[in-house]
């Protein structure tokens, strides 16, 4: 398999250029006051949504840029969008 | 490429202990045929004779070993090239073959036998698997290490094109023409695929005009294996993987003579028609002498009519019925016995056709001959077509109109070129074989026949989904070219018009391939070196792979390297550490979040060893950061770690929106670490800087000029001795490196490698982050605590080393001596008191101590760790005591001299 990811700075490249940076979730720990920080924190780091739908996704382009970028990807048929 | 290019005249091959003659454009197939040769394998199960059948590469009676490589489809390799052939199955051999009992004793081996009869007792199992290994399959596999130099090329053309038939060479010239750059794929030799005549002629016209096309090229004699997401299409031909991503995919792999099922349908001499006409057409050789042909397609006829003249060219052969429908009778040419709408129902023969039964307006009667050609209509090769789901693939041709006559194939291609047009559907039109008998084989890759199908349905497997997995029709060499429309035909008559008669899911590969295919450009791996990399080379280093590095394990002696280091001066090249320069205002705020030390109370010239943890607290690489006069940081990683380290700070600098200078400085400087109680004295002869413990203490660096180089100069500890490693230009490292080594020359240095630093290192108890540590380790199972500062109030991980210090930790990396002159291996097995607790990760004997040394994972109840523990390896088991701390020089006096 072979996708193409539109890097903002080299333009599109074959996702071997790239290593996957799983899908988008907030580092930040949810400041919402009164809540677990620990379940929070569990919950953020093990359980991912892995939506069948359209997802936020970073990547890492290693063989160009070295940069990271956001994109949006369609999990059902890997189709790839600017991230809004 | 001309058949005369590639085989000469006087050409030979072995096969078997004899000597075969080919002619030019013989492929292996119709060398071995001229020959003589009519039993070209045994089945799969069975061990059943078989012969020539398809011609087309589509079924697996051809498969022989040709030099040394099993299951090679003969009939469409040249001959021309080939040194060595033989038949892969068969004892003794493929002509007598002992193992044909088995036909005998098929009632033993009923559909599914495999998973009911080999499950109690429990031992039968491993046995038997050798033994069924050793009669069933295609041949044995090459030992040897492959010799194969293939390598991956990338092609990005507009469109691809796989098949060059009519409809494959029109729509190619028809994208060429519009424009586009266009790759055309066939799996042979396009223009000496069909017999001289009105069908070559215009097909290799189209081949021509489409070679003159300057966007077009055309790749023969390969194969593409299937389609993937992208879209890519891997084509594998003799030198190549070709990696082919096109932005759209035309599939024009044409259709399968249909194969029938009759008792005997798999006797050497039944053939389906292009199959003879081909052998006769191209290669001028007769099937057989006496020939029915059975069709109820014009296609059919023509075989007939190339056999026919082929048969009177040659002579002694003759046509000796043609089983047609009534309505195609007057196209019989003359002379030729008609049996009108008969069915063939029986063939029989032992060991080669003898005679078939033709059913007739209800009466059966019994030809004489020893060849039966059948053209009764076609069945798309469609696994690559069935392969798509999302890509931009449409079909043209045969594909999508078994059977379309050559214009409308031309047509259809051409139509491919108009991107907007609805693509061609598939004809739905076409009727399901028939599955005339029970006992005939619908599959001849691995034996099975209708009855067997009746018995897995019976047995509940009622879709062609589980039945292909219980009776494994479709999985073998063909991939369902031949038996895929009789699956969905079975259960069509079953059930019609349910799901479960569905095609089955068609994954690549769609034609066999080779493992070396799939390793093609492996050979030619990145390979890192380091700018002292010819040094290590001229002194007869044993350079050994560490990640993509190569790196020298040692130069000939590692005791003496070792020594070297505990007692004199050694030098060696730490060049593959990541180094990283980082500046900018918020340094200090990102190196304070990613590392679980302590960053901002470090004073300039002073550095800290650090563990990386992820969010999920578990460490996964550690380096050193070290605080330059400017404020700025240079920070290292291990060496295989390095890489991936420049991820990791960008990651957590745009996250939390910081501003950051990163420089991957890996490449541009190069390290050397001097090490050894003598290493002051070394250093002080090369430069004129200062390096007293005042100067630069434990703990600090400084810059210095070491023999005119400008060095960075860390104080670090990992072996044990006073040390320092010195970062400097990489375009300087040999100079660098020869002044050291001369300078050190009245000191006895010598360079060490890395099996004396992993012997060193362990002798002070540090780790080796993968060698010693799992993807869940976390600090506090290494004793590492002292290197995580929880009263950061943040950094990455903390959370969750939070939530794990709720949890027992029942697990330690302990340190253990072993006395003796031998240390257990690495990966021994550990036991307390008889129970397994846990394995060795790093040991060595230790020269300095006189005993082993070892890390190693123990379970444990909380907070207490045992003080006994038993190693056990190939060697027995040896006694061992856990200890504390490093197990040389334990205050760390030497390193801190």
């Amino acid at each position: 398999m072979t996708l193409k990811v539109t890097c903002p700075h080299c333009g599109p490249r074959y996702t071997t250029e790239f290593w996957f940076g799983g899908e988008l979730i907030p580092h930040a720990a949810s400041a919402t006051p009164g809540a677990d920080a620990l379940r929070l924190d569990f919950d953020r780091v093990w359980l991912k949504t892995n939506v069948a739908g359209v997802q936020g996704e970073r990547w890492f382009h290693h063989a160009g840029c070295r940069r990271w970028l956001v994109v949006d990807r369609d999990t059902r048929t890997n189709e790839f969008h600017d991230h809004d | 490429m001309t058949t005369t290019d590639r085989g000469s005249a006087n050409a030979s091959f072995e096969f078997e202990g004899r000597t075969i003659p080919s002619a030019a454009g013989d492929t292996i197939a119709s060398a071995l045929f001229r020959a003589g040769v009519r039993t070209f394998s045994r089945s799969f199960k069975y061990h059943r004779r078989r012969g020539l059948y398809c011609l087309t590469g589509d079924c697996p009676n051809c498969l022989m070993t040709v030099d040394g490589e099993p299951a090679v489809r003969t009939c469409v390799t040249p001959a021309a090239g080939v040194r060595r052939v033989a038949r892969g199955a068969g004892w003794p051999s493929a002509d007598r073959d002992f193992l044909s009992i088995l036909w005998r004793l098929r009632w033993l081996m009923p559909v599914g036998f495999y998973y009911k009869s080999m499950i109690r007792p429990r031992w039968v199992f491993p046995i038997a698997e050798r033994v069924i290994r050793r009669i069933a399959g295609l041949g044995p596999v090459p030992r040897e290490p492959s010799h194969a130099t293939k390598e991956r090329l990338n092609h990005h053309p507009d469109v691809v094109v796989i098949g060059g038939g009519i409809a494959g060479l029109s729509a190619a010239l028809a994208a060429a023409e519009g424009g586009e750059r266009v790759m055309l794929v066939d799996e042979g030799t396009i223009s000496e695929r069909n017999a001289p005549g009105a069908l070559r002629d215009r097909i290799t016209a189209l081949r021509d005009a489409l070679s003159r096309q300057a966007s077009a090229s055309i790749l023969e004699r390969a194969t593409a294996v299937g389609i993937f997401e992208g879209p890519l299409v891997p084509v594998v031909d003799d030198d190549f993987l070709h990696l082919v991503h096109p932005a759209r995919i035309v599939v024009a792999t044409g259709a399968v003579e249909r194969h029938a099922v009759f008792p005997g349908n798999d006797l050497p001499g039944v053939w389906l028609g292009r199959g003879a006409a081909r052998l006769a057409g191209v290669h001028g050789l007769t099937p057989g002498k006496t020939i029915v042909v059975a069709t109820n397609t014009p296609e059919g006829l023509l075989h007939l009519d190339v056999l026919h003249r082929n048969a009177r060219r040659e002579g002694g052969a003759a046509i000796v019925a043609a089983v047609v429908p009534a309505a195609l009778a007057s196209r019989v040419p003359a002379g030729i016995d008609v049996i009108a709408d008969g069915t063939i129902v029986e063939a029989s023969g032992s060991g080669a056709l003898r005679s078939v039964v033709v059913e007739a307006a209800g009466r059966r009667r019994t030809v004489r001959c020893d060849t039966l050609v059948l053209s009764l209509g076609l069945e798309p090769r469609d696994g690559l077509l069935r392969q798509a789901e999302l890509e931009p693939v449409v079909g043209a041709g045969d594909v999508v109109r078994p059977g379309c006559s050559a214009d409308e194939a031309e047509e259809s291609g051409r139509r491919t070129a108009d991107v907007g047009a609805a693509p061609e559907a598939a004809d739905d039109d076409v009727t399901a074989p028939r599955l005339g008998s029970r006992e005939g084989f619908l599959c001849l890759c691995e034996d099975v026949a209708v009855k067997e199908f009746e018995h897995a349905w019976d047995e509940g497997y009622r879709s062609t989904e589980l039945l292909k997995r219980y009776s494994t029709v479709t999985m073998g060499a063909c991939q369902g070219a031949l038996c895929h429309a009789h699956l969905k035909a079975f259960v069509g008559q079953r059930s019609p018009g349910s799901w479960t008669g569905k095609p089955t899911t068609a994954r690549p590969p769609a034609r066999t391939i080779r493992l070396e295919d799939l390793a093609a450009g492996a050979r030619v791996p990145l390979e890192h070196h380091t700018s002292l990399h010819d040094r290590h080379v001229a002194r007869g280093a044993l350079m050994d792979w560490a990640g993509t590095w190569k790196r020298p394990s040692n130069y000939g002696d590692v005791e003496q390297e070792y020594w070297a280091v505990r007692r004199n001066v050694s030098v060696m090249d730490v060049s593959t550490l990541g180094k990283y320069r980082v500046a900018g205002p918020d340094a200090t705020a990102l190196l304070e979040h990613i590392y679980p030390c302590h960053v901002g109370d470090l004073k300039p010239w002073r550095s800290r060893y650090t563990l990386l943890l992820n969010e999920a607290g578990y460490l996964f690489d550690d380096g050193m950061v070290c605080r330059l006069g400017d404020g700025s940081y240079y920070v290292t990683f291990t060496s295989s770690g390095g890489d991936g380290a420049e991820s990791w700070l960008r990651e957590w600098t745009d996250e939390r929106g910081l501003k950051v200078h990163i420089a991957n400085v890996t490449a541009s400087r190069g390290a050397i670490n001097v090490a050894g109680p003598k290493a002051r004295e070394l250093l002080s002869r090369v430069s004129g800087d200062a390096v007293d413990a005042r100067a630069i203490p434990y703990g600090g660096l400084r810059e210095m000029v070491v023999d005119g180089v400008p060095c960075l100069v860390i104080r670090v500890g990992f072996v044990g001795e006073l040390s320092y490693e010195l970062h400097h230009p990489s375009r300087q490292s040999e100079s660098l490196w020869d002044a050291l080594l001369d300078a050190g020359r009245p000191l006895d240095i010598r360079p060490h490698g890395l099996d004396a630093l992993k012997l060193l290192r362990l002798e002070k108890g540090h780790i080796l982050v993968g060698q010693d540590t799992d993807f869940d380790t976390t600090p506090s199972k290494l004793g590492l605590d002292f290197a995580v500062k929880m009263d950061k109030p943040d950094f990455v991980g903390r959370t969750a080393l939070q939530r794990i210090a709720l949890l027992p930790r029942e697990r330690s990396l302990l340190p253990m001596t072993f006395a003796g002159q031998r240390a257990p291996e690495e990966g021994a097995q550990l036991f307390v008191g008889g129970v397994h607790v846990g394995n060795i990760t790093s040991s060595r004997f230790s020269p300095s101590l006189g005993c082993g040394v070892a890390l190693g994972w123990v379970r444990h109840p909380v907070g207490a760790p045992p003080s006994r523990i038993t190693a056990r390896d190939t060697a027995g088991d040896s006694e061992g005591t856990v200890t504390k701390g490093p197990f040389y020089d334990p205050k760390g006096e030497r390193l801190r001299a």
